[in-house]
């Protein structure tokens, strides 16, 4: 191997093999399609697409989000098109742009997660499928499956049941043992879990006596966050021996390798895609030449290596 | 698609001045940028990660040519993004995706056009002046403002020196029409000759309640209104759906994104 030859930056998540280690986080960069104007999206390990239902959600009543120190609050509601017309308009456009992509999924009954996961069955480039077990906005948003190790493992084996597309558990972190919670996904058959959701939280204001979200709560990202996604990437990790995907908090090369060295086998970036479009295809960037410097020929070397003795 | 030439770009800051209540700003882009009036651009130039989101700022002028270009911002510091923004010097850099959002239109067959601001929402109507003056519409300007040192200065308005074209509105009539926007606008109304003749294309950036009298007055005239809603949002583009207001569409009304099919939405489907 010489020194010319390009990092291997390929990501293995089960049976699904990605270009690089970086892919989107559901909710932050639409149905991908909004983000051909500034790149071509091909280049991405893969897309996330917006959590998808049965029907079409109107999502949340304003206000629906509020900046916060270093990170962001949201309750959106997870307003989107429905699983139809994610099949008919969207999947057609983003197999034209060549991308790799995934789509989340959510419904407010487990039949509805069933029936979403099946109607997927007729994309056949669909890589995988993500399960929203963990979406703090909405009631029925998963959060109820998604709180208890036995609910998450019931839910998990139920859609794993109805898809044969690679299934991977997106976890909430409001929960007290995300190891126990990773492994209730691996035991029902999940081929990856995905960490971290966003943190419970909330805003409110001291002079009109009202919260600021129109949902009371809303779920904390961005940089405030990282440190708890890293340190649950970690333990998890730990818990597992199916991949993790890491997230929370990413905004440059330098957070995403963090994730890969505390063993994740692949990253997603979320808030980072609204304040620079770019993000992701300068995080991939970032990491290729942070492996040129440090003479790292593939991702494989570098993930899951950190010392934490010695 | 209206968003089809947004871009993310890196600038630097030529000039960013306080000028009484408002700051102008202007920043060397790569290119020369099109926008439609009412279009807006994401600003963020402050180290480090706080606050984390870019701030939204209406397009008030662009310049230059191809591979040199200008864009030029007018706002009023309002909290810590802004405040943060107001202190870069020149030669600062700055990140801006844009041109975004839905603009004003401007229909051929509506000769009478008013542009209607309140506070720093000059900024997004000042921009239809150029547009209207090329297709040899008629305009007047109407400036609402809190009190006279809220107005903007005299050469940022277009068309100043026409007499009877300006009409500035203080609420504690320390300049011009002692009132608000709407009643001046319902002044000028009362005023017409012969009334009710014919229709007013009217185009306002302004506080919501603003707006809303706005819409009030001029929609059962039959003038069309022509609104720029203002949101908070995190991204600018289209993918965060936190900037929502509702809107109706047929018999329905859903949520619509303000950054995406607004900012500039017709009066007569938003749900006030």
């Amino acid at each position: 191997m010489t020194q010319t030859m390009p990092p291997d930056l390929t990501a293995r998540i089960g049976s699904v093999l990605l270009k690089n280690p970086v892919m989107s986080a559901s909710g932050t960069f639409g149905y991908g399609l909004e983000f051909t104007p500034f790149y071509d999206i091909s280049r991405l390990g893969a897309v996330i697409v917006k959590g998808l239902s049965l029907l079409p959600t109107p999502g949340n009543a304003p206000v629906r989000i509020v900046e916060t120190p270093a990170g962001m609050l949201n309750a959106i509601g997870l307003q989107n098109i429905g699983v139809e017309r994610f099949i008919n308009e969207v999947a057609p456009r983003l197999d034209d742009a060549g991308a790799t992509y995934v789509a989340n999924i959510y419904g407010r009954t487990v039949e509805e997660y069933e029936a979403v996961a099946r109607r997927l069955a007729e994309v056949p480039a669909l890589a995988a499928i993500e399960l929203n077990a963990s979406c703090p906005n909405v009631k029925e948003g998963g959060i109820a499956f998604g709180s208890s190790p036995g609910g998450l493992s019931g839910l998990t084996r139920r859609v794993r049941a109805a898809t044969e597309k690679p299934l991977w558990v997106k976890l909430s972190p409001n929960v007290s043992d995300i190891g126990a919670m990773a492994r209730a996904a691996e035991e029902a058959g999940a081929d990856a879990v995905t960490l971290i959701n966003t943190i419970i939280g909330m805003a409110v204001d001291s002079r009109t006596r009202r919260p600021i979200l129109s949902n009371v709560t809303g779920g904390l990202s961005g940089p405030a966050v990282k440190p708890v996604a890293l340190r649950m990437v970690w333990e998890a990790c730990k818990a597992v021996r199916i991949p993790v995907i890491g997230i929370g908090g990413i905004q440059c090369a330098r957070d995403a390798l963090e994730f890969l060295l505390v063993g994740a086998a692949a990253v997603q970036v979320g808030t980072a895609n609204f304040r620079n479009p770019n993000a992701c295809v300068e995080i991939i960037d970032g990491i290729r030449d942070f492996f040129v410097r440090e003479k790292i020929f593939r991702l494989d070397d570098y993930r899951g290596t950190l010392r934490t003795q010695g | 698609m209206p968003q089809g030439n947004a871009r993310f770009v890196h600038g630097k800051i030529l000039h960013n001045a306080g000028t009484g209540a408002f700051y102008r700003m202007e920043v060397a882009v790569p290119d020369r940028i099109d926008f439609v009036p009412g279009q807006f651009a994401m600003v963020s130039g402050w180290p480090g990660n706080d606050p984390l989101l870019p701030r939204p700022l209406a397009i008030f002028r662009t310049g230059g040519a191809r591979g040199k270009g200008t864009v030029e911002f007018v706002y009023k510091v309002v909290g810590r993004g802004t405040a943060l923004l107001s202190g870069l010097h020149a030669g600062a850099p700055l990140s801006l995706t844009l041109p975004l959002g839905h603009g004003f239109e401007f229909p051929a067959e509506d000769r009478f056009w008013w542009l209607v601001g309140g506070g720093v929402g000059f900024s997004s109507v000042f921009p239809a002046a150029a547009v209207l003056d090329a297709q040899r519409s008629d305009f007047e300007i109407f400036l609402g403002a809190r009190t006279r040192d809220q107005l903007p200065p005299g050469d940022w308005i277009p068309g100043a020196n026409a007499p009877g074209r300006v009409h500035l509105c203080t609420d504690d009539g320390t300049a011009g029409f002692f009132g608000t926007v709407a009643s001046a606008l319902r002044d000028r109304i009362d005023r017409r000759k012969p009334s009710g003749t014919a229709r007013v294309s009217i185009l306002a950036c302004g506080p919501h309640a603003m707006l809303k009298s706005v819409a009030d007055l001029a929609l059962p005239l039959g003038f069309r209104v022509q609104v720029s809603l203002e949101s908070s949002m995190a991204c600018g583009f289209g993918v965060c759906w936190g900037c929502v207001t509702a809107i109706r569409d047929g018999g329905n009304s859903g949520y619509r994104r303000v950054c995406r099919e607004g900012p500039v939405f017709d009066a007569r489907r938003v749900v006030w």
